[in-house]
């Protein structure tokens, strides 16, 4: 295997292409490395939080938990874990931004339950975010109650609505291999109507916080942040259920066995295989798989070839594997744009970023400038719409580029500019920077700074894999060339900045 | 003011005789036709969630609050707080606002201010006998939020169009305005699809304005990394991705040094905004027009925003918060706008996903479809109500599940009677609202 090829991959499943990792999946093969990764333990969020003083307001631990975020993907060696889950909370959505952030130790557990999950069934992790306090907060399951006609007091169709939606089927029916389905008029086929919205919202009622004396006195505490919401049988609802697919569920079940029946429901639909295959294909590989590269990896989640449906450590294989994932054969709609945040952690990963205190704390929210964060996301629709299609060429040939959503003219100069400060301010030849200031180590480049062309292939091979277009090549050594030999520093800074800024590092292939 | 329509342009550029469709006709509009002589600009304040309108404008009379009272329940507004106001021509109900907006009752008093009633996405009229029997067409996806966004940002139907009303709004009006300095579209808040357009591009940029890039400024070697900086952007790219992100960094890097320039040398306003979010950017929008001659703006089309509308839970604790806002950055920035001679020619409007079911949750309220919106400025004949003000009645006339309420007024309407005033030819209106044609009214009146 080629540089070339493991620092694909690596783009594909890591927070960042490394140097040492690339050597690793060269020297053992991309199957051995995915397997390795897949027996790493997880790395973990709630655990540091635990370590920390209980903050006197819930807001104030947010910043901790990016922290804990940011050392796990920075520096976890469980890097497809974390990436995985990272394009799970970018699917089933909640976020800091609104009533959670009172809840910092619920927003960790969510996401510590999506990186535990991330080679799990589909189906346990339908079921764990379902029943998660901080998706009960976000989406209003929790305290949902039956319908109240004197009061004109129905479910609340919200949880309802947008698992089906954004989590599970989307709106149209769909092909094996992701594309829409057409009736004989040639049009879409919806999904579901609003019976059957009604049917789950029905289905949802009767849970909240655990640990509550009854349903009204349910309480958010640090514990029950955490813990599986629970069913007060009082408060949910015994009516029947229409669900999908014409199942219809009886009178009088018990919550329990309406919310099991309910999931294995939407389970079965025969959109979760495309629908999930193409979510995590577009946040993981490419924006525009091809029908093909979808129905095989849909196909995977619906039997992973010993008859189980939902295997998400198949479906990871399937996706990563795939001859469109791994040949070299690149069209002008291949890979992607990377995530904004992902340039950064490229960046941290590949200069061994750090701060003189051990954290990444991100003040004042890496949302400011990357329009991008853990659990952070402005809405249940995620940073971007996986639909995005920005005018012109892309939009012109029917294709999407989810990122470009948030690329704006104004997010691009944030971002350009945060990384300018990174590579002239906060590099480990800098003295007097704040203990808590993350730093890249840039020392291998300083010692080549006084010959420019082997300063700029250098930091080619750590952010771009060693394949740099003459262009930028010749751009860099310019500015290089502008600084006295002995400013090794700013030799260093001006060649980091055009490339890191540079169209070719924003592209994964 | 000068209008000239779309085939006036093709007529004068020749184009006329090959352009066979609306896009291909507008490329070929690139030779200015002439300029208009005033200016004019909109500003659109998206309500983000879904706005409870029915709680922002709620009737006061005595049958038709006990109406809306027996619906809403626990989520009604004790008539005594409501605002009342007192349009000029009456219905025969009195109604009042939020007890929250006292800064928009002031203005609708002085007439500054118009409500448009029940207004949503429609394809063509619709009663309730027709939902229900499924015998008219209705826009795709009701009550979901991306998808009702995207018809009031793009008014596109059926259709699976890419672009939006404001976005064509810019395209047609583009040879009037080829001196303009900056995009007719600009928004603060982000990428949309409002603005989204086949030949001209929205511009983006913060809520306090653009922002330089660094190490791009006055030195000697600043102004070398710039250089060398865009000549990385104008290389080529073997991905469309590449290509993208370039043009967007080459625009930015283009744009920004002339807007805050003007900016920086812009009289200071006396007229202070709120410090909420969407006051700033309405500040910001409001120190722009102050800087328009600078720019050579004629025609500008503003995007602003403000979230949090999804009341699912909390209603009563979320939304008063929310409308305390809108009512004061609205009134604010109309205040900033008589400061700068301009309130004439400023028309802000609202948007908003849906309105939202008159029944509860509990405490909350679901996606439900026509709602309330409100315009202001003086260019607005106010002081009135556009469209009946629905039944507020679960199960009555406009009701069709759970107190979602049938529009009787399109978003084509509402985007047509604004496009007109900012320009467009009645004959082009049909390109911004491609279902006009289905509704009788084409302008609704309350813009002069």
């Amino acid at each position: 295997m080629s540089m070339a090829e493991a620092w694909r991959f690596l783009n594909q499943a890591t927070f960042g292409a490394t140097q040492a990792d690339a050597q690793q999946v060269i020297d053992i093969g991309i199957e051995d490395w995915i397997e390795q990764q897949i027996g790493q333990p997880a790395s973990l969020q709630l655990p540091y939080l635990n370590t920390l003083p209980v903050p006197d307001r819930p807001p104030q631990l947010q910043p901790d938990r990016v922290d804990s975020w940011f050392r796990n993907v920075v520096d976890g060696p469980d890097q497809l874990r974390q990436r995985v889950a990272f394009a799970m909370s970018q699917i089933m959505v909640v976020s800091e931004v609104g009533a959670l952030r009172q809840a910092p130790y619920g927003l960790a557990g969510y996401y510590d339950m999506l990186v535990e999950n991330a080679f799990a069934n589909f189906r346990e992790l339908l079921e764990d975010v379902t029943l998660h306090p901080s998706m009960g907060v976000y989406l209003s399951m929790l305290g949902n109650q039956r319908a109240d006609p004197e009061r004109n007091i129905s479910p609340d169709e919200n949880y309802a609505r947008e698992m089906m939606q954004l989590f599970t089927i989307g709106l149209v029916e769909l092909n094996l291999d992701g594309t829409v389905r057409t009736d004989a008029q040639g049009e879409e086929i919806p999904t579901y109507n609003q019976d059957i919205i009604e049917g789950f919202a029905r289905v949802f009622t009767g849970w909240n916080y655990a640990e509550g004396a009854n349903f009204n006195r349910a309480r958010r505490t640090i514990p029950t942040q955490i813990m599986p919401m629970e069913l007060y049988p009082d408060y949910h609802s015994g009516e029947s259920k229409q669900l999908l697919n014409g199942t219809q569920l009886p009178e009088g079940q018990s919550g329990q066995q309406d919310l099991e029946d309910a999931l294995d429901n939407v389970f079965a639909h025969a959109n979760v295989g495309p629908f999930i295959a193409t979510r995590l294909i577009e946040r993981l590989v490419t924006s525009n798989p091809t029908p093909g590269y979808v129905e095989r990896v849909a196909s995977t989640f619906n039997d992973n070839g010993s008859g189980v449906r939902g295997d998400l450590q198949a479906v990871i294989k399937a996706i990563l594997l795939d001859e469109e994932a791994r040949s070299a054969d690149t069209t002008a709609s291949s890979g992607k744009l990377k995530e904004p945040l992902l340039r950064l952690t490229q960046l941290w990963r590949a200069y061994d970023a750090r701060s003189a205190d051990g954290t990444f704390v991100f003040r004042p929210s890496t949302n400011d400038v990357f329009a991008q964060g853990p659990l952070q996301s402005p809405s249940v629709f995620n940073f971007f719409s996986p639909f995005y299609a920005p005018p012109g060429e892309i939009a012109n040939a029917g294709l999407t580029a989810p990122e470009l959503q948030i690329a704006t003219e104004f997010r691009n100069t944030l971002i350009t500019n945060y990384f300018y400060t990174q590579v002239f301010r906060r590099h480990s030849a800098r003295d007097g920077l704040r203990a808590d200031e993350v730093y890249i180590v840039i020392e291998d480049e300083l010692t080549l700074a006084a010959n420019p062309d082997a300063l700029i292939e250098r930091i080619a091979e750590k952010l771009l894999g060693g394949e740099i277009s003459e262009t930028l090549h010749t751009a860099a050594k310019e500015m290089v060339e502008t600084r006295e030999a002995d400013d090794v520093a700013g030799r260093v800074a001006e060649a980091l900045f055009l490339i890191v800024s540079s169209p070719e590092f924003a592209r994964q292939h | 003011m000068k209008r000239l329509s779309r085939r006036e342009f093709l007529q004068a550029t020749g184009a006329g005789l090959v352009a066979t469709s609306p896009v291909v006709g507008l490329t070929q509009m690139a030779t200015p036709t002439g300029s208009f002589s005033d200016y004019r600009a909109l500003v659109c304040v998206f309500l983000f969630g879904g706005n409870d309108s029915y709680n922002m404008l709620v009737p006061r009379s005595d049958a038709e609050y006990n109406v809306y009272s027996r619906s809403r329940q626990n989520l009604a507004i004790d008539r005594a707080a409501l605002l009342p106001i007192s349009p000029l021509i009456r219905d025969g109900a009195h109604y009042g606002l939020h007890p929250n907006m006292g800064a928009i009752q002031t203005l609708f008093d002085s007439a500054r201010v118009a409500f448009v009633t029940n207004v949503g996405p429609l394809i063509e009229p619709t009663t309730k006998e027709q939902y229900e029997s499924g015998s008219v067409a209705l826009p795709p996806r009701l009550f979901s939020h991306n998808d009702q966004q995207a018809q009031w940002q793009s008014l596109r139907g059926r259709a699976p169009g890419k672009t939006g009303w404001a976005g064509r709004v810019g395209d047609l009006l583009r040879s009037h305005v080829s001196d303009q300095q900056l995009a007719t579209n600009v928004s603060l808040a982000g990428n949309q699809l409002f603005q989204a357009a086949d030949e001209t591009v929205a511009y983006t940029m913060g809520r306090n304005g653009p922002i330089p890039f660094q190490g791009m400024g006055d030195a000697q070697r600043a102004q070398q990394r710039r250089a060398v900086f865009q000549r990385i952007l104008g290389a080529d790219y073997d991905t469309m991705y590449e290509r993208a992100y370039r043009d967007i960094q080459q625009r930015a890097v283009e744009t920004v040094d002339r807007v805050s320039a003007a900016l920086e040398n812009a009289q200071p306003l006396s007229t202070t905004l709120p410090s909420s979010r969407l006051g700033q950017q309405l500040g910001t929008v409001a120190r722009l027009i102050g800087v328009r001659e600078q720019l050579d703006m004629q025609r500008q089309i503003f995007f602003v925003s403000t979230g949090g509308f999804d009341s699912h839970d909390d209603q009563l604790q979320s939304q008063p918060a929310l409308l305390s806002d809108v009512s004061e950055s609205i009134s604010a920035f109309y205040r900033a706008t008589v400061e700068l001679g301009v309130a004439s020619s400023v028309t802000t409007f609202t948007q908003s996903d849906f309105g939202r079911t008159l029944t509860s949750n509990g405490d909350g309220t679901d996606h439900g479809w026509g709602g309330v919106q409100f315009v202001v400025g003086d260019a607005v004949r106010g002081r009135e109500l556009y469209g009946r003000y629905p039944r507020l009645e679960i199960g009555g006339p406009d009701d069709v599940r759970r107190g979602r309420l049938i529009p009787g007024i399109s978003a084509d309407q509402y985007a047509a009677t604004l496009a007109r005033w900012i320009g467009v030819p009645d004959e082009d209106l049909g390109h911004v609202a491609p279902h006009l044609h289905n509704f009788a009214q084409r302008d609704l009146g309350f813009l002069i």
